[in-house]
């Protein structure tokens, strides 16, 4: 039998146990979706902003920070005559962190005149609970690509390079799948979507943390060794890779830096390698790009540069450091000074056994998913409506 | 039980799975109603989706927000009649209920305290750490951070730039559109 005294305490403990649940459920509050979100749409763009669904959105405290869960889909119409073939959303929350900015992409669309499409954002901030009035969040269009190559809007996030190759990338695929689809029929297009599915669920990725640092101590930082890039040389690359490093200790990378020489007769304003990385049991992953350090990159023919980058990237799986035993590096993305891009076409990624390593590009993952949903009657659709 | 993942019960509806998957995949059905239904769904889509490609025009925002509706008034007729609960019993804080009060209370309090006073990691770096999380990708200074998200069941493509930056690909399952959410630290 309990003593008096006791079931006092006990009483007292569950009060006290139901006040502290109170008052953790009161600092949970609905949030006034409409006033957080700010759209900036210019009425003169030729993609236009319809309409915003909210989702439910919370502000819950969290100690001195408040942390905030916004869902949200808007609805855009393209207001132009050509198709639009991607578009990328600048997602901008100055209190969030930072400098902290975002984009929410959509490419591999085919959306024609007059047409509306969605563009779903789900985000997360965590910011001090004193902070200046406003809305959280704005929105900017920040580019639009159309099925000619032409481009509209402002491009701080380079959205003009980015969907542009996403859309060559796209355009690679479709004629690959097309060209297989005309030479081996529905059965060949069949077993080569279903060996692109199983390549995406064995590719094995890496958790990969990437730290800018604001002071660096170089005793703290002292690397382990100095590991140097092996290269994978297509023909056809207009860049090529001459000799490279990073600093490593365990299962972290910093400072990587990869010296490289325009082969072409253009000029070429922005170069991107892939960097591979094998384990000790000779696992190969997709660590990283490795862009231009240089913003205005300007290399003529046969002119040298050095892309280096500043930052430390630390690598595990499933909760482990991963140990870099080599590094492997390709051109992975050149544009030149008139624009156009280069990326790998498939034969060359097929002939150095990267496909396996790669991810697909985004037209490969959403023709599989496709043909997930709709069979192969719909992925042979969806291919002649391109 | 280990569900098979959704691609493998979409490719098991589709007949493409090879001859020890789909045995594998056929037993686990055989004793899972869950994933049964799931590949029923499956290739009941298949056979709808064929249908509509000889359908002029859907609203699907307006059968979405039919079907949203539907799925509330469910759930609020389950409402009106549930069963009223067990009244209490005379003895609220006997030795079993008090345990268990005394450690919810002690689990807010740890609760409390790891908000409060997060360990080591990303937070305590001088400078802008740029990671993937349990469903999204972040960036975050401090006790400050930004975060994209996406939708936990999809399969998800993660790359990283060098320079500091994260992106997080995925086929939206409702408008079946890929989807890059991007964060920077620059």
């Amino acid at each position: 039998m309990q003593s008096r005294s006791g079931l006092l305490f006990t009483n007292r403990l569950s009060v006290f146990g139901l006040l502290c649940a109170s008052g953790l459920v009161a600092q949970d509050s609905l949030l006034d979706s409409r006033n957080a979100v700010k759209i900036n749409i210019p009425q003169d763009a030729p993609v236009n902003f319809v309409s915003l669904t909210m989702g439910p959105s919370r502000a819950t405290a969290r100690g001195a920070a408040l942390l905030l869960d916004l869902h949200m889909s808007l609805d855009l119409r393209n207001a132009s005559p050509n198709r639009v073939r991607g578009v990328v959303l600048r997602v901008f929350a100055q209190e969030a962190a930072a400098g902290g900015k975002a984009s929410v992409a959509v490419p591999s669309l085919n959306i024609g005149p007059n047409d509306t499409f969605p563009v779903r954002i789900d985000l997360q901030l965590m910011r001090p609970t004193q902070v200046a009035a406003g809305p959280v969040v704005q929105v900017d269009l920040d580019g639009v690509l159309f099925q000619d190559f032409s481009f509209y809007g402002p491009d701080r996030l380079n959205s003009h390079r980015l969907l542009t190759v996403w859309e060559t990338e796209a355009q690679r695929d479709r004629q690959h799948f097309k060209r297989v689809l005309a030479q081996s029929g529905s059965e060949g297009l069949r077993r080569e979507i279903l060996s692109s599915l199983a390549r995406q669920a064995d590719q094995p990725q890496l958790d990969v943390r990437v730290i800018r640092r604001r002071t660096v101590s170089a005793a703290a930082l002292a690397p382990d060794r100095m590991a140097q890039f092996a290269f994978v040389r297509f023909p056809d690359a207009p860049v090529e890779p001459l000799e490279g490093w990073a600093e490593i200790s365990g299962g972290e990378a910093r400072a990587p830096r990869i010296q490289v020489q325009n082969r072409s007769d253009q000029t070429v304003k922005y170069v991107e390698m892939a960097w591979l990385v094998t384990d000790p049991r000779g696992r190969q992953y997709m660590a990283a790009s490795l862009p231009a350090s240089d913003a205005d990159l300007y290399l003529p023919p046969g002119k040298m540069a050095q892309l280096v980058q500043d930052t430390e990237l630390r690598f595990s799986r499933r909760g482990e450091p991963v140990t870099i035993e080599k590094m492997t590096g390709f051109v992975s993305q050149v544009q030149f000074a008139s624009g156009k891009v280069w990326v790998p076409n498939r034969q060359n990624l097929e002939n150095a056994a990267l496909l396996g390593v790669l991810a697909p590009s985004a037209e490969e993952q959403r023709l599989s998913a496709l043909y997930l949903k709709r069979g192969l009657t719909g992925l042979t659709e969806e291919l002649k409506r391109f | 039980m280990k569900h098979p993942t959704q691609a493998t019960l979409a490719l098991h509806a589709g007949g493409d799975l090879g001859l020890v998957a789909r045995w594998r995949t056929d037993r686990h059905l055989g004793r899972c109603e869950q994933c049964r239904e799931q590949v029923a769904a499956f290739l009941g889509l298949r056979e709808v989706l064929a249908d509509l490609n000889e359908t002029p025009e859907i609203s699907w925002k307006r059968l979405a927000t039919e079907m949203k509706a539907n799925i509330r008034l469910g759930l609020a007729a389950g409402e009106c009649v549930r069963a009223e609960d067990k009244p209490l019993r005379n003895s609220l804080f006997s030795g079993a209920r008090a345990a268990v009060a005394v450690a919810s209370v002690l689990a807010l309090v740890v609760t409390g305290l790891v908000l409060e006073h997060p360990g080591p990691g990303p937070a305590n770096v001088d400078g802008v750490v740029v990671q993937s999380t349990r469903d999204g990708i972040q960036v975050q200074e401090g006790d400050r951070s930004l975060q994209l998200m996406h939708p936990s069941k999809q399969p998800v493509t993660y790359s990283v730039g060098a320079q500091g930056s994260m992106r997080a690909r995925y086929v939206d399952p409702e408008t079946g559109y890929v989807t890059i959410n991007n964060v920077y630290a620059e």
